[in-house]
């Protein structure tokens, strides 16, 4: 079977991989560079569990063909801490209990982080509109735009 | 997914090439919100994908007073719903385009390919049929023009040719238009319509098209024929709503029933008639 | 006494796992040389399997190895054991989606390929599509064998028809009730099946070693249950199976059991030690997993005119799906329950678990409780719409109160309902109409109450072990599962108070039969219960073994010793001190002998006196139910009556937590399971035909989003459950069972319009509002 050369950047890191093209990006991270914690929920772009996020955009890594990843910049749930310290977003997800079963959480916090890199401080209704590509079904939400929240009132204080 | 190859043309002629080549053996992929998901649940099974949207011109979106809006084939939906000249002039557009999917669907999805896989419930759809909006598509031949009521013949057909690739969509730019854009879903973010439309009002002319109510998205002639000239009244736009609804022909499924779509097929018309009378 | 640990909201203890992506589930484990599964499956609701040919997928390059039906020696079961994991040759295929034969490969493509390249013959049978159809005499047969089925004592199967248990109840005297009252009603309800929608799909790896060992890595709630029932399968040792239950992305019941376990474990043991994995995509989930069962209901109620129930009559008609070894109890539970949370002294139920050709009925949360309240509690409104009484002052009147009695004639010593409701009234301002702000869009409000219990069997046990390390941390161990509720975080808070030492000194392990202690299943909103119990017991027998070390070296009578933030302290001098750290491998003499240690603490629980009731009546001998769980739902909804969409602006929950271990996460519990609940109400039900589900996607099958959630309020109460560990009871699934009926008595309320069957969608309300418009205009 044909493979196809690509390089990326995953999480800053460079990346040299032949991909066979009938694998999705989500096959590349998980199988191939086993980073595991994008998840597969459905397959088909409708409960954001393997949102990722590519050059400031989240996007669905299952529906991306492996060789459409040549020359992307991706990053994933376990490039958002840095150097061992959680994101502010994590930490708040934490403080508020925003996730129960956790397969849903890697999702949400990559919609999350884009969103607040985009618009550090967004109104509700736009939380609720970037997130709602992510399905989670033990939580009712709250907690999650809760976070979101509490994240871009501590922008709007000045603090990081 | 079957195993096929992955083709990258770096010119519109060695795209056009491809297609010629391979017919029926190849698909074009562009965002591939749609393609990805059709190759996964085998609906398709091509020997080919012929990714097309680093091709130039793709991501062009421009607009103009005099040219109108141009929306190039890789343009996503996030990318019209975001950009300010259509939030500007074509605000129901931009509207459509964000009714879409999810946010990271959005970022990958293109307004054409929501054209090109001429659903009936295409979101996209409407406010370009109320528009008149011209597909630009390329082919062996050269470059043609295709409106987008001739585009579109069917659920999931179109008369574009097994050597063509559409380029983009032109959008005429009316400077008194006036649009209302209105999707019906089970759920509000992130379901397919169970019925869209769009009205358009310029002075006292009026279009109306609808998704989702017949094999390929519609104008609503004799209901636009009627309004014509005409001052908007409560009676008026009732009797607008009645003759809508026979213009359609909706059918039931298992998002909806054709009942539930006649009956909000009038509403739709209705409230957006009734906005645009009480704007007077 | 003041609590430390119990009652706090610590952060959860996995939440830094989970929030970097670190958690660990099945599919994320890959093991070197892994084989990928897939399966073939019937196309037909109900078929013969006349022949399978697996030849040509044998010979593909990349196959290891083709199962069929054969592989399976004997039926399993939770309580019936009335299935195979796979169809046979010769025997039927029961449901569209069933398992004929499956194979192992090195890619998870060239198993699809082998699978279609696999033929099955099937004669076509005709099919059982409704529960009420499945039980009358001349219905297609399901299981002509169910006659030499095994089953729990419990369970009453009637050979020779479809229906796997039929429960009874007969408390008093229905008809006397109807004689003495002044009104009677008869109402029917339809809840339709639904799919749990764990976001994790389902995943199973095996691996089957030379020495006979098969070690199962399973997304599941009960890795006990798991391996009994593979056990009994596969006529297994249970020493020779290994369950091990990683991170479990949710559960909701759907996880409760043993489903496509069975079918990787033959196709590991015929591919030469190397790992065989099966994960389900979400299409195979919303098919091939648990589903909801679906339920007929009929309540006859006899009424006094003042408002007092004197008696009901209850029939319940449950879809059991094709295989009902789990559904059986469900069947039983809500004829348990039948009377609600009300103290109503004539009960009659029949509650039936019917086969047939539909996917798999099993547990989910709520075990039948929201099926059976979505009738319950709408038809309590209904009566008190039909009497003229306020449904608030019904609900007052025939509510549970300390000292009252249940359906089944339980005393109840502890009932909270009565405060649950007041509050909820009270937050909702339920006395005050909604304010409208539209003329199409119509606000009102809607309550609804509701109850469960565990509907386990009776001697269902908790074990707990508890290891303490040099430094003064510990291990906790138990197979009481962590599926997202929390019991990773609750139950060493229970184990912190004990030992008083904070929760972060306390790990909690679990999961891995081989190594952390028996649980009978992570279910029945029990863990906090029972694995709490035993959790607590653990800690105490730690304690004590510390306590009479530390009499020795502190040279102090026992009594006069605690426990106190680290260190064992005389609690009349409390200056005299030592680290509970010191007793961790014993104490040491002067003249170097030890003595007493390593620490280890044990606990087990099982509940006493929790007796079976009365066989002929179903009528409580003592106490058949570990605890009861009630509380109270309102809610504020608008219905546009143009699209007929619904939107529910507000909902309030109170329930009788016995004891909050942790506010926040009964809270984060409460918000969920209301949003679940709404979901339920207006938009999920797995649409069937001819036994086909037609909307097996997220493209049809919509849950709640972030956009579709109203305003949530969360409160509990607090009265303690005197068998709970500090008071606490289950709450997971009670929290969802008065949201739908909640709902649907607002949308009555809004509109004039009783929906008696759920989803109640769009299109469901336009239909009712153009019949209505039809029938006012006649």
């Amino acid at each position: 079977m044909k493979k196809y050369p690509i390089n990326f950047f995953v999480n800053d890191e460079p990346v040299e991989l032949y991909v066979e093209a009938n694998k999705t990006m989500l096959n590349v991270l998980r199988d191939e560079l086993c980073l595991t914690g994008t998840k597969e929920g459905c397959g088909a772009g409708e409960c954001g569990a393997c949102t990722v996020i590519v050059d400031g955009k989240p996007i669905n890594a299952c529906l991306v063909l492996a060789p459409e990843m040549e020359g992307m910049h991706i990053t994933t749930i376990e490039g958002i801490a840095k150097n061992g310290e959680l994101s502010p977003l994590q930490k708040a997800f934490v403080k508020h209990a925003a996730l129960q079963c956790g397969f849903c959480t890697p999702g949400f916090i990559m919609s999350g982080t884009a969103l607040l890199q985009e618009n550090p401080q967004p109104s509700r209704e736009e939380i609720v509109r970037a997130i709602s590509g992510n399905l989670c079904r033990c939580t009712g939400y709250i907690r999650i735009i809760e976070a979101i929240e509490e994240v871009a009132a501590a922008y709007e204080g000045g603090e990081k | 997914m079957r195993e096929f190859e992955y083709l990258k043309p770096t010119s519109l002629s060695e795209a056009i090439a491809m297609r010629v080549r391979y017919g029926d053996k190849a698909v074009i992929l562009n965002g591939g919100t749609d393609v990805v998901i059709q190759l996964r649940e085998r609906l398709i099974a091509p020997d080919y994908v012929i990714d097309i949207k680093g091709l130039e011109g793709m991501q062009e979106l421009t607009f103009d007073p005099k040219e109108g809006l141009f929306i190039g084939a890789g343009v996503t939906m996030n990318a019209i719903g975001e950009d300010p000249n259509v939030k500007e002039h074509y605000p129901y557009l931009a509207e459509a385009a964000l009714s879409v999917g999810s946010k990271q669907v959005r970022n990958r999805a293109t307004c054409i390919g929501n054209i090109v896989n001429a659903s009936p419930l295409c979101d996209t759809g409407t406010p370009l049929y109320v528009l008149d909006a011209k597909l630009v598509i390329a082919g062996s031949e050269g470059t043609r023009e295709v409106p987008i009521r001739e585009f579109i013949t069917f659920v999931r057909r179109t008369v574009l040719g097994k050597d063509e690739i559409v380029l983009g969509i032109k959008v005429p730019y009316i400077p008194e238009a006036k649009g209302i854009f209105t999707k019906i879903a089970r759920r509000k973010e992130v379901d397919l319509s169970t019925i869209c439309g769009t009205v358009l009002k310029i002075g006292k002319s009026y279009r109306l098209a609808f998704g989702a109510v017949a094999p390929t998205p519609v104008r609503l002639d004799k209901t636009e024929k009627l309004l014509e000239g005409r001052d908007l009244t409560p009676e008026l736009i009732d009797e607008a709503a009645e003759l809508a609804q026979t213009e359609v022909s909706p059918i039931s499924d298992v998002r909806a029933s054709k009942e539930y779509r006649l009956d909000v097929v009038k509403v739709i018309v209705r409230r957006s008639l009734t906005t645009f009378m009480q704007e007077v | 006494m003041e609590l430390k640990h119990v009652g706090k909201s610590y952060d959860r203890s996995d939440a830094i796992k989970k929030v970097t992506g670190a958690a660990e589930y099945v599919d994320d484990i890959r093991l070197p040389r892994m084989l990928y599964a897939q399966c073939v499956r019937s196309p037909y609701a109900h078929a013969k399997i006349l022949s399978i040919d697996t030849s040509a997928a044998e010979k593909m390059p990349g196959v290891k190895c083709v199962i069929t039906g054969d592989e399976y020696p004997n039926r399993a079961g939770l309580y019936l054991e009335d299935r195979y994991f796979m169809a046979k040759v010769g025997d039927t295929a029961k449901y569209m989606g069933e398992a004929v034969a499956a194979v192992a490969a090195e890619t998870p493509e060239i198993a699809k390929q082998a699978c279609d390249a696999i033929k099955v013959e099937y004669e076509e049978l005709p099919a059982v599509t409704d529960a009420l159809e499945g039980m009358k005499p001349d219905a297609p047969i399901i299981h002509p064998e169910l006659g030499s089925y095994k089953v729990a004592p419990i369970f009453y199967p009637k050979p020779g028809t479809n229906i796997s248990h039929h429960y009874v109840l007969r408390k008093g005297d229905f008809d006397k009730a109807c004689e003495e009252a002044d009104y009677v009603f008869e109402h029917k309800y339809y809840i339709p099946h639904v799919q749990h929608v764990p976001l994790e799909p389902h995943a199973c790896m095996a691996k089957y070693d030379a020495d006979g060992k098969c070690t199962v890595w399973a997304s599941c709630q009960s890795p006990y249950a798991v391996r009994q029932a593979l056990s009994v399968a596969f006529d297994m040792p249970l020493n020779k199976i290994r369950v091990i239950s990683p991170t479990v992305g949710g559960g909701f019941g759907s996880k409760a059991g043993t489903t496509l376990e069975g079918i990787v474990i033959p196709l590991a043991q015929k591919s030469g030690g190397r790992p065989v994995k099966l994960t389900y995509t979400r299409e195979d989930e919303f098919v091939n997993a648990y589903v909801r069962q679906g339920m007929h209901a009929t309540i006859k109620t006899a009424m006094r005119k003042d408002g007092k129930i004197l008696g009901v009559h209850n029939m319940f008609a449950w879809d059991g799906g094709a295989y009902t070894e789990y559904g059986v109890n469900i069947t039983k539970a809500g004829g348990w329950a039948s009377a609600g949370p009300y103290d109503i002294d004539n009960v009659w139920t029949d509650s039936y678990c019917v086969y047939t050709n539909h996917p798999v009925g099993g547990p989910y949360r709520g075990f039948g409780m929201c099926e059976i309240h979505f009738a319950i509690e709408q038809n309590i409104d209904e009566i008190a719409k039909e009497m003229g009484v306020s449904e608030v002052d019904i609900r007052r009147i025939n509510g549970l109160r300390p000292g009252g009695f249940t359906g089944m004639g339980e005393k109840m010593d502890v009932a909270g309902f009565q405060e649950c409701l007041e509050t909820v009234i009270k937050d909702i301002e339920y006395d005050k109409p909604s304010v409208q702000v539209s003329p199409t869009k119509i606000r009102a409000k809607g309550i609804a109450g509701g109850w469960k219990s565990p509907s386990m069997p009776t001697n269902a046990g908790s074990a707990a072990i508890i290891r303490m390390n040099e430094d003064g941390t510990f291990f906790c161990m138990s197979s009481g599962q962590e599926i997202g509720q929390g019991a990773a975080t609750v139950l060493p808070q229970i184990a912190a108070e004990v030992l008083s030492v904070s929760p972060d000194k306390i790990t909690f392990v679990s999961g891995d039969t081989d190594c952390t202690p028996y649980e009978w299943q992570t279910v029945a909103s029990r863990t906090t219960y029972c694995a709490g119990n035993a959790v607590k017991l653990a800690a105490e027998d730690l304690k004590d073994k510390i306590l009479d070390l530390a009499q020795i070296k502190m040279g102090a009578m026992k009594r006069d010793l605690d426990f106190e933030d680290g260190y064992v302290v005389h609690k009349i001098y409390p200056e005299r001190r030592v680290p509970i750290k010191d007793f961790a491998l014993g104490i040491a003499f002067e003249d170097g002998s030890g003595y007493g240690g390593p620490a280890i603490g044990v606990g087990t629980f099982t509940l006493e006196n929790n007796i079976n009731t009365d066989k002929k009546t179903g009528v409580a001998k003592h106490h058949p139910a570990a605890f009861w769980t009630m509380g109270v739902n309102g809610c504020e909804l608008e219905v546009d009556i143009e699209t007929g969409h619904i939107k529910v602006l507000k909902m309030v929950s109170c329930f009788d937590a016995g004891k909050a271990i942790n506010p926040a996460l009964f809270c984060a519990q409460s918000e969920g399971a209301m949003v679940q609940a709404l979901g339920t109400a207006l938009f999920e039900e797995l649409k069937l035909k001819d036994g086909k589900v037609l909307n097996k996607s997220f493209v049809d099958y919509k849950i709640p989003t972030a956009d579709d959630i109203p305003e949530l309020v969360a409160k509990y109460i607090e009265h303690a459950e005197p068998t709970g560990p500090y008071g606490a009871r289950g709450v997971g699934e009670p929290l969802m069972v008065p949201g739908a009926p909640c709902i649907a008595n607002a949308v009555y309320n809004a509109i004039g319009i009783r929906f008696n069957r759920m989803p109640i969608t769009p299109d469901d309300v336009l239909k009712a509002l153009r019949e209505k418009k039809e029938k006012e205009g006649k």
